[in-house]
């Protein structure tokens, strides 16, 4: 058993700095657990406290069943790749990964087989004579996991390891890494800035900003479902487009009063929830592919927003239109082949069923 | 053209430069050589260029003084850097590492204590010695040579040490090693360079060292080259072919030393390890 607890975790500085602020977090036996935030939100802080090399300002750090906060990390039976890979400079690829079993007095037979079979399986058995200078990024990602593999640990650490690598690099890793997780069935705590691989990789995520846990959950449901702006926002490429506004009451009912359309509240559900909220300043939020999305189109009564295009970037598959309506300005992804052109005004629907309002005060999610 | 005849102009004056500090370089051991071989008449009349006939017996009276010498040099002066690094590694590793109340001000004073001259310590040091029963021992060149290099070697190795990247540092403690293993098994072989050039830099300073062997070394039989050649030199007379020929030998170690280690040298060199 190889769950992660984390029970009101904090990580205080000198001069009263928080970094990492009551961090409570479950992470599941064999689980890909990927903690995502901006740069400073503690989450590789987080991850450093879990191995051990950071010391535990409050809080308990569980692994299994045993508490792990004064437990050297070479006692904590976990394994960690580092954003610069951390390779050995003067040691061949076999001596790198083969370090941590001679350290730990294993058998050499014991460490070769290992090795050789970490080598198979990352697709290094010809470069094991080799020296980390003599090969690419992804081969040294790839020494740096295989070092980590060959220990068998009950957790693996991932902390930003593809942030060095080019793009087609990262895209491969990533790949490997999921593979990797599929064959191994390991917990796995991997720390990135990236959403994209955030996404596409963990069975769960967790979402940090500045030390504080947003939220945790599916990759979908938090796309689907984001506890706050911040979440909403960051989540996501392009990112959420955020309309200001007031929740008004009018004749019409409750309606949405921004700075250049308005959007009225018809549902029930939706009318019931928004209601304890009507004269307050809020921020209605909408994804760039729910603006002129198929169903937005088919949707005869769907709110329309009127806009001049800025830019516009083909991306193959989808276009990315960034609009302006003299007040704010908002992205929208369209169908690659409608013609839209830079200058013009054009009158875009919204699909308000995948909509959310958010308080302007908390930036809390309403809807 | 002009352009070009002024390029030529100053690439001539910047080699004729360069051939100036050749010149001055290598002259002392030129003319060390070239009066190695000759009696003190030829000598007189000519210092400058080689004159038949070849005194090499002028050798056999130097290695006659010297022989003997060269090991007491060699032991002291290896055994002396080999322990001086050792112990400064670990003194560099802390004070690269560790950050604890008074780790500034203690690096401080051993930066003061480099710009101390070992000169005045030489009264203090001697009484040291000799209440330590160390006085014309090995023992008290060894020792006293380990406490005079640690301040420099600290400065540099520290600066070496503090630009590992901290990630090495973690890694070899999640694979499971200690700070032994650490300094071990990554901070010497990635600093190989820089130790070579340290430990370079210490033998030739102690084999070439005068005024503590003549302090603390009474017995001609444990005197090391640098005193040995003294007594080449006659009261009265001065017998230049044989000094020389006595100051060849004694280079000739150092010299090949140097050759061997020269690329880890020059690699330590321009790490940028070692300032000024």
């Amino acid at each position: 058993m190889a769950e992660v607890i984390l029970e009101k975790v904090c990580k205080i500085y000198d001069g009263n700095v928080k970094a990492v602020d009551n961090v409570n977090l479950e992470i599941k036996d064999r689980e890909f657990m990927v903690l995502v935030g901006p740069s400073g939100c503690g989450k590789s802080t987080t991850l450093r406290m879990i191995a051990g090399l950071e010391e535990i300002s409050e809080g308990t750090v569980k692994i299994g069943e045993r508490i792990v906060n004064d437990v050297p990390p070479k006692n904590r039976d976990i394994a960690m790749v580092f954003q610069n890979y951390a390779l050995y400079p003067h040691m061949t690829v076999y001596d790198n990964m083969a370090f941590g079993l001679k350290l730990r007095k294993f058998k050499r037979s014991e460490i070769q087989q290992r090795v050789n079979e970490a080598a198979k399986l990352l697709g290094l058995t010809d470069y094991l004579q080799r020296l980390p200078k003599a090969l690419s990024g992804g081969q040294r990602q790839r020494v740096a996991l295989g070092r980590a593999i060959v220990r068998k640990p009950d957790v693996f650490l991932f902390d930003e390891p593809l942030s060095n690598l080019d793009a087609k690099m990262r895209v491969q890793m990533r790949a490997e890494i999921s593979k990797l997780h599929s064959q191994l069935e390991t917990t796995m705590i991997y720390v990135t800035h990236d959403q994209i691989e955030a996404m596409t990789m963990g069975d769960r995520i967790c979402v940090m900003k500045d030390g504080i846990v947003q939220q945790v959950d599916t990759p979908l449901n938090i796309y689907d479902n984001p506890a706050n702006m911040f979440v909403a926002g960051f989540i996501g490429t392009p990112p959420m487009n955020f309309f200001r506004g007031k929740l008004k009451v009018n004749g019409k009912g409750l309606t949405f009063a921004g700075k250049t359309f308005t959007l009225p509240i018809r549902t029930p559900e939706h009318r019931e929830k928004l209601l304890p909220y009507k004269g307050r300043d809020v921020v209605f939020g909408i994804r760039p592919e729910d603006i002129d999305s198929e169903r937005a189109k088919s949707t005869p009564e769907a709110p329309r927003i009127s806009a001049k295009v800025e830019v516009v970037e083909p991306m193959g598959s989808e276009t990315f239109v960034y609009l302006d309506t003299e007040s704010e300005t908002f992205t929208a992804k369209i169908d690659p082949h409608k013609p839209v052109k830079v200058g013009t005004e054009v009158s875009l629907p919204l699909d308000l069923k995948k909509a959310h309002i958010f308080t302007a005060d908390d930036e809390k999610t309403v809807l | 053209m002009a352009r070009r005849v002024k390029n030529r102009f100053t690439e001539t004056c910047k080699h004729l430069f360069l051939w100036a500090i050749y010149i001055c370089t290598f002259l002392p051991l030129y003319l060390m050589l070239v009066i190695s071989l000759k009696d003190n008449q030829q000598f007189a009349r000519n210092p400058w260029y080689p004159e038949a006939p070849f005194h090499w017996e002028n050798f056999a009276v130097g290695w006659a003084h010297i022989g003997d010498k060269i090991f007491n040099t060699t032991f002291i002066a290896f055994t002396t850097t080999i322990l001086a690094i050792a112990i400064a590694i670990i003194g560099a590793f802390f004070f690269a590492r560790y950050k604890m109340p008074g780790s500034k001000f203690l690096f401080f004073i051993f930066v003061v204590l480099m710009m101390y001259p070992g000169v005045a310590n030489m009264v203090p040091t001697f009484k040291l010695i000799t209440s330590l029963h160390l006085y014309n021992s090995h023992l008290a060149l060894i020792i006293t040579g380990i406490a005079s290099a640690q301040a420099f070697t600290i400065y540099v190795l520290r600066s070496f040490i503090e630009d590992i990247p901290q990630d090495l540092f973690d890694a070899v403690e999640i694979d499971g090693g200690s700070v032994m293993h650490q300094i071990w098994h990554m901070v010497i072989p990635m600093s190989m360079p820089i130790i070579g050039t340290l430990a370079i830099l210490r033998i030739i300073e102690v084999w070439n060292n005068f005024v503590a062997p003549l302090l603390y070394l009474r017995d001609s039989k444990l005197q090391v080259i640098a005193v040995a050649l003294l007594h080449l030199e006659g009261e009265y007379t001065k017998n230049w072919g044989e000094l020389m020929a006595g100051y060849t030998i004694a280079s000739i170690p150092l010299i090949i030393m140097f050759l061997f280690c020269m690329r880890l040298f020059v690699r330590g060199l321009s790490s940028g390890a070692v300032k000024g």
